[in-house]
């Protein structure tokens, strides 16, 4: 269990994040979402151990991290632009880190990561030869071959084509229930935050707006930003695929 | 981006300390000697040289004598760039102009003087093809030459990659809205290019200021700066105080210049997005600016032609047989042969630890937090200022009387100063737009700062760092401005002994000695860019 007490974080004197409370469970799904400014990747980084915090403790399986470096808390993230290597392949990039933790992984895991990211063929290629959703799996198993306790990914979504994400999606929520793996999303978008997530922390302005369920946030909406920002881009969605689709669908 | 570790500070402060010892010190020193005179410090020392009617004048030449080739050589770098990218020249004619132009940059300057004798003189080739004397050589009309053709390639690059990243749609943009030839002209090229075209100007202008090899072969009794400060530092009667205040002088002009330079990028247009579009058919505009072109690399061929000749005739211009005489005394010369290893010891100590010192600059400053990075920054921009002569000057000042003086270290320390800034701005320019969670990412994976800087980094960077490579090394083969005043009987190099031979009318073994750093350099560039054109298809 991730617990975090009090966090509160300034850059240059002004508040980014202001007494954040969270409990985040073993093997849960939990997106952290709001519009850009709101906090979110401030939180994310703070987690990883990036970006440091003023204020409040970081305590994971009852042991407090604060004042733990990013390298030892045994977390790990995907970057929105995965920051793969361009002059290893797929496979080199996958196995990047093993040489630094040699025998943490065995052959058949690692080939299992590889099966289950569907990356068999996609081995030898150049990273340049990959498409986005190619390279976003590169970048997950070079993630997972390190065994993180907490999988982090910023805005995993946001750099694919519609049809990949869905699947993406899909494959996330796979690979929470198949490692028993707590991830944690930032995302912008409320429709991905609700349809793949079992928990979702609505950040703005620094302030925790809910904390629920999905279905705890479309019915009972904490306060008017959840209701105006969040809801009202969910229904404007449905009407126009009701719209395109006819009433009957409804 | 990572946060500070005790790797980048143990990088990072020896580079502060070898600036600080190899350049901040040797201008300070520099400039307390301007000062000094028997009776304390005082002003004494700039009233002799003010008052110096024959220094003036030489201040008043070299000023319009680079004027002129700054004007020169920005119309032509001009009308080269744009055969190549505003026409439809056959595309293999264009690649012979963007190679050919970049020929002289092989060369020491000095040879330059020596090719133009050799051509233009009483008995040059030239002279005689058309029968008499053009004009007289030595002085002005061989300067303004010399000049030119040193200049002309580093403004054609300039000028070169402007037109790259200029957004070329305007032109047909233009031609649709109605403008004539030239209107279109003005706005679509002209004015996107001014900021370059100024920066053209400025660079030629710096460079033959500042350049000592040429007046010192051709210049005659045209005197400019850098003859004078050679004659008053190493004439018959040394005066290193009067020699600070030329040097200081000599500054002036180039710093005014850098801060010209600085505020005439601000022109420059920023295309956001630029496409490739097909340019229309003229046949008047290719074949205008591609007969042009031409003639630009004719002549300047034709003054080089000289060097790849006359080695190899028996005495030039008087006996026309072949023989490779000249070529079998010079290797067989021990003095020559070690004066070419000195030369081909220092480029590769130079090319090396620069490459070295400027990468690990640029990754500091680049890729971490340090506090006080940007002042690799600062340094750039003073190496950048600071002219050859006058920081081998301020290196003869400050360790004359030390241990130091009269080794191959003062000299290479020398190159990698002068010529740090282009080096240092190549790797910055590739790391900057490296992804920044690299750092973060080998981290996370289990690597430390300096193990990924060696395992990510670097491999991602190894064609710019074999650009920074060829760069250092070329310009250590050719510089004579920046070495002149710190070479030896014992650490003598290429360049300053084509200087002495001078002296003794040894043409043949002039051209030898320049034909062999003119191919050393072309075999490493070569290789470099067969490196690097391996690297980009990985």
């Amino acid at each position: 269990m991730l617990k975090l007490q009090n966090i509160s974080k300034q850059f240059d004197g002004k508040s980014v994040l202001d007494h954040i409370n969270l409990e985040i469970k073993t093997g849960e799904i939990v997106s952290l979402l709001g519009p850009s400014g709101s906090g979110k990747t401030t939180l994310l980084h703070i987690i990883l151990g990036l970006t440091g915090i003023n204020h409040g403790k970081i305590i994971f399986n009852d042991t407090d991290l604060s004042n733990v470096p990013m390298k030892d808390r045994g977390f790990n993230i995907v970057f929105q632009d995965y920051a793969l290597f361009p002059h290893l392949n797929a496979y080199e990039n996958i196995v990047y880190g093993l040489r630094n933790r040699k025998g943490s992984v065995s052959k058949e895991e690692l080939q299992e990561y590889i099966n289950f990211l569907e990356l068999t063929p996609h081995l030898k290629k150049r990273i340049s030869e990959l498409s986005g959703g190619q390279k976003q799996r590169v970048s997950i198993a070079r993630t997972l071959v390190m065994k993180p306790k907490i999988l982090l990914l910023d805005e995993p979504l946001s750099a694919l084509d519609g049809v990949i994400k869905e699947s993406i999606k899909e494959r996330i929520k796979s690979i929470a229930r198949e490692f028993k793996l707590t991830t944690i999303i930032v995302t912008h978008d409320p429709e991905e935050a609700l349809t793949m997530s079992d928990k979702i922390l609505i950040i703005n302005q620094g302030n925790i707006s809910q904390f629920g369920s999905p279905q705890e946030i479309i019915n009972q909406p904490a306060n008017d930003f959840v209701k105006e920002f969040i809801l009202k881009q969910l229904e404007i969605k449905r009407e126009n695929i009701y719209n395109l689709f006819g009433e009957k669908y409804a | 981006m990572p946060d500070v570790k005790p790797a980048m500070r143990v990088i990072y402060i020896p580079i502060l300390l070898l600036f600080a010892a190899f350049l901040f010190l040797p201008l300070g020193m520099l400039f307390v000697r301007s000062f000094e005179t028997a009776d304390g410090i005082n002003l004494s020392n700039y009233l002799t040289v003010l008052s110096n009617a024959e220094l003036m004048k030489s201040f008043g030449n070299s000023v319009k004598i680079s004027g002129l080739t700054a004007v020169i050589t920005t119309v032509l770098a001009f009308f080269l760039a744009y055969s190549i990218h505003c026409t439809r020249l056959y595309s293999p004619l264009k690649s012979v102009i963007k190679t050919g132009i970049l020929i002289p940059m092989l060369l020491p300057t000095i040879t330059f003087g020596f090719a133009i004798i050799y051509s233009f003189g009483n008995q040059g080739i030239i002279t005689k093809i058309f029968g008499r004397n053009l004009f007289d050589i030595y002085g002005f009309n061989g300067l303004l030459i010399g000049y030119v053709i040193y200049t002309l390639p580093s403004a054609f690059l300039l000028i070169n990659n402007s037109f790259k990243y200029m957004d070329k749609k305007f032109i047909i943009v233009s031609k649709l809205m109605g403008d004539g030839t030239i209107r279109s002209f003005l706005n679509t090229i002209i004015r996107p290019l001014s900021g370059t075209l100024g920066g053209a100007f400025v660079l030629s202008f710096i460079l033959s200021f500042t350049d000592f090899g040429i007046p010192a072969s051709v210049g005659g009794t045209y005197t400019v700066v850098a003859t004078q400060l050679y004659q008053v530092m190493l004439g018959s009667i040394p005066d290193f105080n009067n020699g600070a205040v030329i040097a200081i002088l000599m500054l002036i002009p180039v710093v005014f210049s850098v801060f010209l330079l600085n505020y005439l990028e601000k022109l420059n247009f920023h295309y956001d997005k630029f496409s490739d579009i097909e340019l229309t058919q003229h046949k008047g505009r290719d074949i205008c600016f591609g007969g042009i072109s031409l003639l630009v690399l004719i002549g300047m061929f034709s003054v080089f032609a000289v060097m790849f000749i006359a080695p190899f005739l028996t005495s030039f211009p008087y006996d026309l047989t072949f023989t490779l005489k000249h070529f079998i005394d010079t290797f067989q010369s021990s003095d020559l042969t070690a004066v070419y290893k000195n030369s081909l010891f220092v480029a590769l100590m130079t090319a090396v630890l620069g490459t070295f010192i400027a990468f690990s600059s640029a990754v500091l400053n680049v890729r971490t937090p340090l506090k006080g990075k940007s002042s690799m920054d600062v340094i750039s921009m003073l190496t950048n200022t600071v002219p050859g002569m006058v920081l081998g000057l301020s290196y003869l000042l400050l360790f004359n009387g030390s241990s130091w003086k009269g080794t191959f270290a003062i000299i290479i320390l020398c190159n990698m100063v002068h010529f740090f800034t282009t080096p240092y701005l190549m790797a910055k320019n590739s790391l900057s737009k490296m992804n920044p969670g690299w750092e973060t990412t080998g981290n996370l994976l289990g690597d430390s700062w300096i193990r990924t800087i060696y395992r990510v980094i670097l491999p991602n960077s190894a064609s710019t760092v074999i650009e920074m490579f060829s760069y250092y090394f070329i310009n250590s083969m050719v510089t004579i401005s920046g070495i002149i005043f710190l070479v030896t009987a014992q650490t003598t190099l290429v360049a300053s002994k084509i200087k002495e031979l001078q002296h003794f009318a040894k043409f043949n073994e002039i051209f030898i000695l320049s034909l062999l750093i003119f191919f050393t350099n072309l075999v490493v560039k070569l290789l470099c860019d067969h490196y690097q054109k391996r690297q980009f298809k990985h």
